[in-house]
């Protein structure tokens, strides 16, 4: 015990908050990053600056957080972009072509996402499939199906009233953050306290304890996969209210980028471990890193590579402080 | 010549002492087994020896050269883990070599050449599989005597160590591993042969060293002493060799009645079991045991028969519908099916009971960490608190808790699937005493799996075997061994 208690006082606070948990070393990396960023750029907190960055963070930090669920019992979506894209569509020509009541339509929208997410759980579950490779092949048809209904052609003409959800701030805050914190605090509410969502741990910790256990681990795969679809139609509503139109293009680059939030939140790749709000601290970190390249002015062509580098840090410093702890174990006995 | 050495070393970890100014000297050409309670350090000599940890104090000298100052010589161990560590998807011949560098063979890899080195070394271990067969296509006990096999065929070992070797060994292929064993060892190889039961022991080492609480506590010649001396010193105490656990109070009322049930891996199965009664099921490995009881539980399918729980009729092929109604199964593979590795004990046993332990919509950490105490209190977990993760803690302390798990769950039938697997002579004693106590005061029926036949003739009522999915003989307490074993491997069936 004297051996750990010496390594602390040693250690500074950082190390400190790691042993703890990946996600509160993240949350302090993350406070470091918005000091140092605005340290350098003057923009960087102004106030539009910051309301954009919150708004961006919102989408990336919703799917991340129903993506995380996923990651729990040891599986991913990486059709969550086309299905935000496509209820999206489908909501959009609702409301224009056919004239529904818009908020009648973004109801519809939302159960769209959930369909589309059970008919994931339903293939992967009763056809035992792999989640990956299933969801590369469902993403393909949503895409499709879009490509199909649209001609490419974006769907313009969303009425006025509901735009506000997307573009609209409740004091400073953008109404797309606020919805993504009541997502946050109702899976951390499902997470922490439901037998839902001990059950989750249970299964990403090993399937065939769950099932011995009595979980109905098939159910509550569906329940997370029809989850994550309600989510992701839900961020692909907010898009289209965000940006006045649906289009083709929304929520590209969702898929990568849930999953790359929930595994820099300290969320494990193999189930089991994690913390959905990590996902979104996550989300936060390459929100902000995005932001940082384009106030740098960093040549566009570029920004892809960069912003790429920094999550391949970002994920990697786990484990890079893990190599440092132990040579200086290591050190520490030889002397 | 002493091969191996390591003088007064100790290893400390946090909180712990885990090796004591141990001393301890393998000779060429003997067989010395070690023993000890789990957590009696066992396994950090090994780690110590095989050069995987570094003592803070004494030194290893391999050979009467320091091991510490040349990590090369570590490459004379030649150590065989108690799990099996194989590639599944590679072939036979290409896990007998792998490393290549170690088994001299340089540049490419041929792989005509590797399947015929492979022949002889696979007739010498008697493994009846071909060179170029998939390993995870091999049975258990082949995958077992390969992997001894592969430790054998690195040229410069000088030291064999076996950890655990036998326990998913039939009784047959025990007797083979035991004479390549005798063999290796007159190749003038020291052997370390580290074993939970005691008779193999006996019946294979020379001398025995044993550990208590980090301490090597005692070494003698295998000649010199008996049983009940290795395990006065292994536990501290005397050990009633002759207390048997078999339920005293069996109620007339059957539990459990299971008709002409079959399944892939058994056939045409019919038994029953009355309420506090303890029914062992004898067998070799792959025998259908497990698979039976896992397919009565809903595990696992099952093809035409029918089950009778309390009367009515069972409903088959649902875990959710069989826990609910009192039927827990205690899996062999703890690591796999039994435990959540990363969770702490309290969710790992809160996480059966979570309806009881609701306040308004959501659970209540503090009903659950009473309900975590109260299983670490009652069944002697050792652990420093509820938080820790159940990975860390030794095999016997998890099964003690997944047996509190599974009695919070408040179970009419048990099924323990091999409950004393890798649990050392003291923790199974108490593991006996509490399903006897189970069956009498909680009038629990109880089903116990079990390959040793000490076990099962010491904790059952009756006794059915199984040979090759089918129940081959039923017994009862009184029945000899000779009869039950000739049951199991199929000698003499049933009327």
């Amino acid at each position: 015990m004297g051996r750990e208690s010496e390594k602390q006082k040693t250690g500074n606070a950082f190390i400190a908050a790691l042993k703890k948990s990946n996600m509160t070393a993240m949350a302090m990396i993350l406070i470091i990053m918005i000091i140092i960023a605005s340290i350098v750029s003057p923009y960087f907190l102004n106030i539009y600056n910051l309301q954009s960055v919150l708004r961006d963070l919102a989408f990336v930090g919703m799917i991340g957080i129903g993506q995380s669920l996923l990651l729990l019992v040891g599986e991913l979506d990486l059709s969550v972009g086309k299905i935000a894209c496509l209820s999206g569509i489908l909501t959009g020509m609702l409301m224009v072509n056919v004239g529904l009541n818009p908020w009648l339509c973004l109801a519809l929208g939302l159960v769209f996402g959930l369909i589309f997410g059970l008919i994931n759980g339903l293939i992967i579950t009763r056809l035992r499939l792999n989640s990956m490779v299933a969801t590369i092949g469902m993403q393909g048809v949503y895409g499709g199906i879009n490509l199909v209904i649209t001609k490419g052609k974006a769907v313009t003409g969303i009425p006025q009233d509901t735009q506000f959800l997307g573009k609209k701030s409740v004091g400073p805050i953008p109404i797309p953050f606020i919805i993504c914190i009541v997502v946050l605090l109702v899976v951390l509410f499902i997470v922490k306290k439901t037998k839902t969502g001990r059950y989750i741990y249970a299964i990403g910790n090993s399937k065939e304890a769950a099932k011995i256990l009595g979980i109905k681990v098939d159910r509550i795969r569906v329940m997370i996969y029809s989850f994550v679809g309600l989510i992701s139609a839900m961020a692909g509503l907010l898009y289209v209210c965000r940006l006045g139109s649906a289009q083709t293009a929304i929520g590209e680059d969702w898929p990568m980028n849930s999953i790359a939030a929930s595994v820099i939140g300290g969320v494990s790749l193999t189930g089991g471990v994690g913390n959905p709000a990590g996902a979104l601290i996550g989300a936060a970190v390459i929100t902000v890193i995005q932001n940082i390249i384009v106030l740098f002015g960093v040549n566009s062509y570029w920004q892809s590579a960069v912003s790429g580098i920094v999550v391949v840090l970002a994920i990697s410093f786990s484990s890079i402080s893990d190599i440092v702890r132990e040579n200086r174990q290591k050190r520490i006995k030889l002397n | 010549m002493n091969i191996l050495e390591a003088k007064n070393i100790t290893k400390m970890f946090p909180g712990v002492i885990a090796l004591d100014s141990v001393d301890i000297a393998f000779e060429l050409g003997e067989i010395h087994a070690i023993i000890g309670e789990n957590g009696a350090g066992k396994s950090t000599l090994i780690k110590c020896l095989t050069g995987v940890y570094e003592p803070e104090e004494g030194e290893i000298l391999i050979g009467g050269k320091n091991a510490m100052k040349n990590k090369n010589l570590f490459n004379k161990i030649a150590y065989v883990p108690q799990e099996i560590d194989l590639f599944g998807y590679m072939s036979v011949a290409e896990n007998l070599f792998i490393p290549y560098e170690k088994s001299g063979i340089k540049g490419t890899v041929n792989q005509k050449e590797l399947e015929e080195r492979a022949i002889s070394v696979l007739e010498k271990f008697s493994i009846p599989v071909k060179p170029g067969d998939l390993v995870k296509d091999i049975s258990i006990s082949s995958q077992q005597l390969l992997q001894i096999a592969r430790a054998t065929v690195h040229e410069d070992y000088e030291v064999l160590m076996l950890d655990e070797p036998t326990t998913s060994l039939t009784s047959k292929d025990t007797e083979i591993l035991f004479d390549i064993v005798k063999k290796i060892k007159k190749e003038n190889k020291a052997i370390i042969f580290i074993s939970h039961k005691l008779e193999e022991i006996f019946q294979l080492a020379d001398v025995i060293t044993v550990f208590r609480n980090g301490k090597k506590v005692a070494y003698s010649e295998l000649k010199d002493v008996d049983n009940n001396w290795v395990i006065r010193q292994m536990t501290g105490r005397e050990l009633d060799q002759n207390e048997y656990f078999y339920s005293e109070k069996i109620s007339d009322e059957v539990l459990l009645e299971v008709n002409n049930l079959t399944g892939e891996y058994f056939t045409d199965v019919s038994f029953s079991l009355r309420k506090g009664e303890i029914l062992g099921f004898s067998g070799l490995v792959g025998a259908g045991r497990s698979e039976l009881m896992q397919a009565i539980f809903g595990y696992l399918p099952v093809y035409e028969g029918s089950v009778k729980f309390s009367g009515t009729e069972w409903k088959l092929g649902d875990t959710n519908y069989s826990v609910k109604n009192g039927f827990i199964y205690l899996p062999e593979e703890r690591k796999k099916q039994g435990i959540l590795p990363e969770l702490s004990i309290r969710d790992n046993i809160s996480v059966a009971v979570l309806d009881e332990l609701k306040q308004g919509i959501s659970i209540s950490a503090k009903k659950e960490d009473q309900l975590a105490k109260k299983v670490i209190d009652t069944y002697e977990v050792k652990t420093p608190g509820t938080d820790k993760k159940i990975q860390f803690l030794s095999g016997g302390n998890q099964q003690k808790v997944i047996i509190g798990r599974a009695m919070a769950c408040k179970p009419k039938l048990l099924v323990f699937d091999e409950p004393t697997k890798g649990i050392d002579v003291g923790t199974k004693t108490e593991i006996y005493r509490l399903m006897k106590k189970l069956a009498e005061e909680e009038q629990i029926g109880i089903i116990m799996i079990s390959s040793e036949m000490e076990e099962i003739k010491k904790c059952s009522n009756r006794i059915i075997a199984m040979y090759e999915g089918k129940i081959s003989g039923e017994f009862d307490a009184t029945a000899d061994k000779q009869s039950i074993l000739g049951s199991i491997i199929g000698m003499n069936s049933v009327e």
